[in-house]
């Protein structure tokens, strides 16, 4: 330990002559263990080694360690201040992190890898953000810590929380600080930018938010000028870095689980000869899948609404409120023809419901003109909350339901309409839309795939609708397909899992179609596009495997969550420039053309401008 | 100068201010009338005419196409009560429930929505021959204009529910012709503007209320096939879904310049329903049968229907006070009855004709309501009673939200 902590002085002393923090001076003319285990009293580390905690004497000291100790999620310390103080840190390896005494070390892992790149770009300032910050590397000790703490959660890990994430529990932390109180534990007293953030929390973010301060086609990169309201230095408690998003992973595996049935049983694949237990062991991995997303997002929500709802109001995000539901049709649809052929007919309502009730209010949110209009958050992610109608219409009608799949058609193709035409026409009023192409545009490919057959199904034969539905799907997949060469350089995000089942689809429906007129080009198509998806999936899989156990930043700070209500104060500013760097004032310009138009002005001048702000407020609450 | 003259000038003041001033202008406060009054003076001409018309002007000046929403929901309710009365033979029990319906409610309601379609047509040629400069300026506005289609499918919707013009005589095609050219006029005029004229394109011009373009294509249409014309029936029908794609595309986007809607207006937005329905009746009697895509309409129909009654907020403002928009809301519940009746009788099942029935009672029991409120606040509807002295901010505001209305 000592040896390590010389090559951390002495890497911290080549990249930051500049300024040594006063802990680092004081360390090297300490033992380290202290350095370890400082504010570790309330934390695990105080479970792993309780003997070794010794009290600091140099009251400066007190502040500054703490920052750099607790940057895991258990570190339980309780500051007010968010300082970092940018602590260069050693440029440990993963295998070199063998003692439990070295958990506290990964908390800086961010702050070091970025002292290794400027260290070797030259000068940058230290403080760089984070945001745009590779790779952290403890992931796999932090994992275990959190398993560790997920145990006891509630109960007796919450007398130590770090209050900085209790704005985005469930009770924002009153019912904790009462059952502290009971407890006899001492009374926290909340300071004033507590009680802002308390407030700031209580209220729903307008969907403008949203755009002023996030960027990446995802939305979920923080621009410069932003301030979060959580930590940014710190690695955030795994719940609150679980995104919504990572319900695509059951999305992709479960779509693989039905094209192995059909590549299984279909008349057109069977000279391929392929074994049905495929389908069985990846449809028990996809349930498995299931089983523990659901129940880790459960918990997200029982313990950080706060953050689900953050997640909700997300413009992109809420799309992928729909993905558990299609995940479960995706199941039933997969389920091995071994273990059942015939499902319940109530086992269809039941996952539908959710789906309705999700679609009154994103679609209502579009129609009704607030806020939310479709004009202004259109998006491919879009396409999810469209999809599901066309997989709950394919998995009803081959359930032998005849009027409810109907009705989810209906309703499906009226908006994947609307989308399909909004999306096409990359209106300037749309703020999220990719401006380069992106894996999210293979979304587009899902809803025809699916449509065509839910169509074939629900008419009994794979007629016109059916066929013009799937060449849509055909040509818009080969004109992604073809462009290829622009879906490098992104970073990988987990949401990508979401966006392999398009894939998936579409060589379903080939198959599908290859059924019906079976012929050699139909036969190399299906195989085609089935082993395309297939591979995807692996490598998405390698990929992510590499991300979490390799890379170890699976679950990055979840920045769209903690974006702030208050804007910046320079913020005029910075979306001027932000206008000129895109060169895109026209923008505006069209807008306000729209809006002053002639036509216009009878109806807006009746319209008491602060009364009509109101309700669009009102309704955004809806 | 008179008082009742002070306000006339100073209405069709405003009414050429609408058309000619900036936006900045409309907004007068109603508690200090002395401005626009004062404006009032410079226009010597129009308050002439007005006190020569004396008794019939106030009627005119306020009466505006708007008002033919009442006949909609009169006429759409007769064709609801003559469609329910005439139960097939092997009906379902429920259905059976409505043969006891006395054959002389149904007369009653006929004769009732005729002579209120006759007196507004009245009003409204009267309208037309004395104040065409305001008529003008209805055809010029945005929602206005799309009033001009009601008429002519309120008397279509009577000509289908009338008891004794059966489809196949003489009188119903002359009169079918006689409605369905304005219309037909209309729709060159207005879907014409959409695509070429440079400044009413469609992302600015539509709102809601331009669905009630689409829906008067399609009760053609459904008129043209009761009598057996099939090719009309399917012009008219291609004619309306085509633009009814563009409309509902573009009203969904929520374009900034469509989503210009006053609060007051909101009801409007139950029209939403009302075009699918109504697409899904004229299918039904094109094709004969209530195939997929019948059912397709009726259910994006009904999907859209409980959209707008899960969001109550939207329509809070404007029902905190009687007004004539109250009526916007009961004829697409009246079309999406008739589609949901149409539809039970080809489903049959027991969950078809409850949703039957419960939509059926909802449009009927919103139309009596309406009828009610409508009685009740006579001084707000019926146009002698326009006050004239009294300079109370009730009937100001009244005023000034009827006048961009229109």
């Amino acid at each position: 330990m000592v040896m390590e902590n010389n090559k951390f002085m002495d890497h911290a002393k080549q990249n930051s002559p500049e300024e040594i923090p006063s802990l680092l001076q004081f360390l090297s003319s300490n033992e380290v263990e202290g350095f370890d285990i400082v504010g570790g009293k309330k934390g695990l580390n105080n479970q792993s080694q309780p003997s070794e905690i010794k009290p600091l004497n140099s009251s400066a000291m007190v502040t500054d360690t703490a920052d750099v100790q607790s940057q895991s999620k258990e570190s339980h310390h309780h500051r007010k201040d968010s300082v970092s103080i940018s602590m260069p840190s050693s440029p440990f390896r993963s295998d070199e992190f063998q003692t439990p005494k070295s958990v506290a070390f990964n908390l800086s892992e961010k702050e070091s890898s970025t002292m290794i790149s400027d260290s070797t770009a030259g000068g940058i300032p230290m403080h760089a953000k984070s945001h745009s910050q590779p790779i952290p590397k403890g992931f796999v000790v932090e994992r275990t810590v959190e398993n560790i703490n997920f145990t006891h959660h509630p109960s007796v890990a919450s007398r130590f929380r770090d209050r900085r994430f209790d704005s985005f529990k469930t009770w924002s932390g009153k019912l904790e600080r009462q059952l502290t109180n009971l407890r006899g534990g001492r009374p926290q007293e909340v300071g004033p930018e507590e009680e802002t953030k308390k407030s700031e929390m209580e209220t729903n973010l307008p969907v403008d938010r949203y755009f002023d301060a996030l960027e990446g086609p995802e939305l979920d990169t923080l621009r410069a000028s932003e301030q979060i309201l959580l930590p940014e230095d710190r690695t955030w408690p795994f719940l609150l870095r679980f995104p919504v998003s990572s319900f695509g992973i059951c999305l992709g595996v479960s779509s693989q689980a039905i094209l192995w049935k059909t590549l299984a049983t279909s008349e057109s694949t069977k000279f391929l000869h392929i074994t049905p237990l495929i389908n069985l062991v990846l449809w028990f991995i996809a349930v498995a899948l299931v089983v523990v997303i659901f129940s880790v997002y459960l918990m997200k929500v029982i313990f950080y609404f706060e953050a689900v709802r953050r997640e909700y109001y997300h413009p992109i995000r809420v799309n992928f409120f729909f993905a558990p539901w299609i995940a479960l049709l995706f199941l039933a649809m997969g389920v091995p023809p071994s273990i059942t052929k015939t499902l319940p007919g109530a086992l269809w309502y039941v996952v539908m419901t959710p789906i309705f009730c999700f679609e009154l209010k994103l679609y209502g949110q579009w129609m009704s003109g607030g806020q939310r209009r479709l004009s202004k958050v259109a998006n491919p992610s879009n396409h999810l909350a469209i999809v599901g109608n066309f997989v709950g219409a394919l998995l009803g009608a081959s359930m032998g339901l005849k009027e409810g799949p109907l009705f989810f058609f209906a309703v499906g193709l009226a908006h994947y309409t609307v989308l399909f035409v909004t999306l096409y026409q990359r209106l300037p009023t749309n703020e999220t839309l990719p401006k380069e192409l992106h894996p999210v545009f293979f979304l587009f490919v899902a809803a025809p795939s699916v449509a065509s057959m839910a169509w074939a199904r629900l008419q009994g034969s794979f007629d016109y609708g059916a066929r013009i539905a799937y060449f849509i799907c055909l040509f818009l997949y080969f004109s992604l397909a073809v462009r290829i060469n622009f879906f490098r350089g992104f970073k990988f995000s987990l949401a990508w899992w979401a966006y392999t089942f398009p894939m998936t689809g579409a060589a379903i429906a080939t198959i599908r179609y290859s059924n019906e007129v079976t012929n050699v080009v139909t036969r190399i198509l299906a195989v085609t596009l089935s082993s395309i998806s297939s591979l995807v999936v692996t490598a998405l899989l390698v990929t992510t495997i590499l991300h979490a156990f390799v890379l170890r930043d699976l679950f990055l700070n979840d920045i769209a969550i903690a974006i702030s209500e208050k804007r910046p104060k320079h913020h005029h500013h910075r979306k001027w420039l932000h206008h000129l760097r895109h060169g895109s004032s026209d923008h505006k310009d069209i807008e306000n053309y729209l809006k002053f138009s002639p036509e216009g002005k009878y109806v807006e001048a009746c319209v008491d401008p602060r009364s009509t702000e109101n309700e669009e407020s009102i309704e955004n609450k809806v | 100068m008179h008082p009742r003259i002070y306000r006339i000038t100073q209405f069709t003041t405003i009414m050429k201010e609408i058309t000619s001033q900036p936006q900045i202008e409309l907004v007068f406060d109603p508690s200090n009338n002395t401005t626009t009054q004062s404006q009032s003076h410079c226009d010597p001409p129009v308050a002439k005419k007005c006190s020569l018309s004396f008794s019939l002007t106030p009627i005119l000046t306020k009466f505006h196409a708007g008002y033919f929403r009442i006949s909609l929901s009169l006429c759409s309710q007769a064709l609801l009560w003559k469609i329910l009365g005439e139960p097939p033979h092997n009906a379902h029990a429920l259905r059976q429930l409505f043969s006891f319906l006395p054959s002389t409610a149904f007369a009653l309601l006929w004769s009732i929505a005729l002579s209120t379609l006759a007196f507004l047509s009245l009003i409204y040629i009267l309208r037309c021959l004395f104040h065409s400069e305001m008529v003008k300026a209805e055809f010029l506005h945005h929602v206005g204009v799309n009033y001009l289609f009601a008429p002519w499918i309120s008397w279509l919707l009577l000509l289908q529910s009338s008891p004794f013009i059966t489809p196949k005589s003489v009188y119903y095609i002359v009169l079918w012709w006689v409605f369905v050219v304005p219309i037909l006029v209309l729709d060159v005029k207005i879907y014409g503007q959409w695509f070429t004229k440079g400044k009413r394109f469609v992302s600015v011009a539509a709102n809601p209320t331009s669905q009630i373009s689409v829906i008067g294509n399609l009760v053609a249409a459904r008129a043209a096939s009761k009598m057996g014309w099939r090719e009309c029936a399917i012009i008219m029908f291609s004619l309306a879904m085509a633009h009814y794609l563009v409309l509902f595309v573009t009203l969904y986007q929520g374009l900034a310049g469509s989503n210009s809607l006053p609060a007051m207006l909101r009801p409007v937005f139950f029209l939403f329903i009302a075009a699918p329905s109504m697409a899904s009746l004229a299918w039904v009697s094109i094709s004969g049968t209530f195939d997929n895509a019948a059912k397709m309409l009726f259910f994006l129909s009904l999907f859209l229907f409980l959209s707008l009654v899960s969001r109550p907020n939207l329509f809070r403002k404007s029902m905190k006070k009687y007004s004539l928009v109250w009526w916007a809301y009961s004829f697409p519940l009246t079309v999406l009855a008739l589609a949901s009746a149409e539809y039970a009788e080809e489903v049959k099942g027991g969950m078809a004709h409850v949703l039957m029935l419960g939509l059926s009672a909802l449009s009927v029991l919103v139309s009596l309501a309406l009828m009610v409120f409508s009685a009740t606040n006579t001084n707000m509807l019926v146009l002698d009673t326009l006050p004239v002295s009294t300079t109370n901010r009730s009937s100001d505001s009244q005023q000034s939200d009827s006048v961009p209305i229109l």
